[in-house]
């Protein structure tokens, strides 16, 4: 399965790249290709291509404030949650991700 | 709940937030180093009337005063996206001139916001006309609209009501501001960084942005001392013979105590997620501790932002040091009383923790 994805937390220097590691290395563990972007104060890192857009199979926002480019995902399925439960849980979110992928299909 | 929940009301208010602190630090500093050197922030800066020391003051200055208008835009933009920017600013800087302030400038973010949406999607006009709905049409009603409002029905309400909570605060007695300062401290404590930290934070900014310096000290003071302690617990163990960080937790302290020194407290969150219950209690009981010696000594930094950096804005900086000395003390030492001591094999077992189940309200899917 294929996961992209955006972490952004309100001042942008800590939670953003916290909940990015922990997803990226729990997504990988459950043997899925994963790539987060974050969006934090000093500026978007790590940028989505819209190649890997079109490619996944799912879209997980672990985000606290606005998202921006947030168009890019329209018509995507796409998981909303904040920064903390992709910190405090991330496997528990990649499955659920599992879950919604496998349902729509 | 779920209108409510719909609206999306905080996430609007974070983002607006995240846009402000870089302009709060910026403008913080400025002001507290021309003033520090005996500037003083001015109306207006007259060619030859003024030294530097005023100029760095005064633009430190007209920056904080900026504040309601940019959490108005900043609130508006998240709301509405571009087309919320020019009505949020102008109900912004009306929220400013009618003495709503800060608070104001929340309600007119919102209020701009919500029009601009609103006359977007409501207001049909012919295919002519199609041009002049982003130049003219929305930004004219939405600012005709919310800055009416603005002027006559929510601005004095809330002016009285900010001017109010400005005296009640002022004038707290040591024994209220013993309590307050606690509380504050505590609050700000339990989440490092998350969202109960950022509704206080939100809530202190606003009282700092009406001129009230010390609840958002003691808030950041606590965001600064938690993770010393945190380091310190490590030494106080040592003294008690127990060993209480593993050893992926132990470099994770080497980056959060230097983070900390600059208020970032996130860094020892890797380390509170194992063991959740006993770090919260440890932050907690030395928050409301450095929280209340902040306020009770009256520690009132100018910058919102900046750890140690913020000491040398105080009026009285060895306030803050008290305040931070104790904080650090008291979390370190009842982290280090509270903590289980790790052996060798336990260490290793370490690894997998169990994770908090995910609660369904937190997610949307679509």
């Amino acid at each position: 399965m294929k996961i992209v994805g955006v972490a952004a937390c309100t001042v942008g220097i800590a939670h953003t790249y916290i909940a990015q590691e922990k997803l990226e290395s729990a997504g990988k563990k459950a043997g899925h290709e994963i790539s987060i972007e974050t969006q934090g104060t000093i500026g978007i890192e790590n940028e989505l291509s819209s190649e890997q857009i079109e490619e996944a199979d799912i879209i997980i926002l672990a985000t606290d404030v606005k998202v921006s480019g947030k168009e890019r995902f329209e018509g995507k399925r796409t998981i909303q949650v904040s920064t903390e439960v992709a910190m405090k849980s991330p496997n528990k979110l990649i499955k659920k991700a599992e879950e919604v992928v496998t349902q729509q299909s | 709940m779920s209108v409510l929940r719909q609206l999306n009301l905080k996430e609007h208010l974070l983002t607006a937030i995240s846009y402000l602190i870089p302009i709060v630090c910026g403008a913080g500093f400025l002001i507290a180093i021309g003033m520090g050197f005996g500037g003083t922030s001015q109306e207006e800066l007259i060619q030859g009337e003024f030294s530097f020391w005023d100029a760095l003051a005064t633009m430190g200055g007209v920056g904080l005063g900026l504040l309601p208008v940019v959490i108005a835009t900043g609130i508006s933009y998240s709301i509405a996206e571009k087309p919320g920017i020019a009505p949020g600013m102008i109900i912004g800087l009306t929220a400013n001139t009618i003495g709503a302030g800060f608070i104001g400038g929340i309600l007119g973010g919102f209020l701009s916001g919500y029009l601009v949406i609103a006359l977007i999607k409501y207001l049909k006009v012919p295919q002519w006309a199609k041009g002049l709905m982003p130049t003219l049409i929305v930004p004219f009603f939405a600012s005709i609209i919310g800055g009416l409002i603005m002027v006559y029905i929510i601005g004095i309400p809330v002016s009285a009501f900010t001017s109010l909570l400005t005296n009640a605060l002022n004038s707290l007695g040591s024994s209220s501001l013993l309590v307050f300062g606690g509380v504050v401290g505590l609050l700000s404590g339990v989440d490092y960084g998350g969202p109960i930290n950022k509704t206080v934070f939100a809530f202190v900014l606003t009282l700092q942005a009406e001129g009230i310096n010390g609840p958002i000290t003691a808030l950041q003071l606590v965001n600064t001392a938690t993770p010393i302690g945190f380091g310190l617990a490590y030494l106080f163990g040592k003294m008690f013979k127990k060993n209480i960080y593993t050893p992926v937790e132990k470099e994770a302290i080497k980056s959060a105590v230097p983070m900390g020194f600059v208020n970032i407290v996130e860094g020892v969150i890797p380390i509170v997620m194992n063991d959740i219950l006993r770090c919260v209690a440890a932050t907690a009981i030395g928050g409301a501790a450095g929280g209340a010696v902040s306020m009770w000594l009256g520690a009132d930094a100018t910058v919102p932002f900046g750890g140690v950096l913020m000491l040398p804005t105080m009026s009285n900086p060895w306030t803050g040091v008290a305040a931070l000395v104790v904080n650090i003390i008291v979390t370190g030492f009842t982290l280090a009383l509270l903590k289980k001591h790790k052996s060798e094999e336990q260490v290793e077992l370490e690894e997998e923790i169990e994770e908090e189940d995910i609660n369904l309200d937190d997610i949307k899917v679509y």
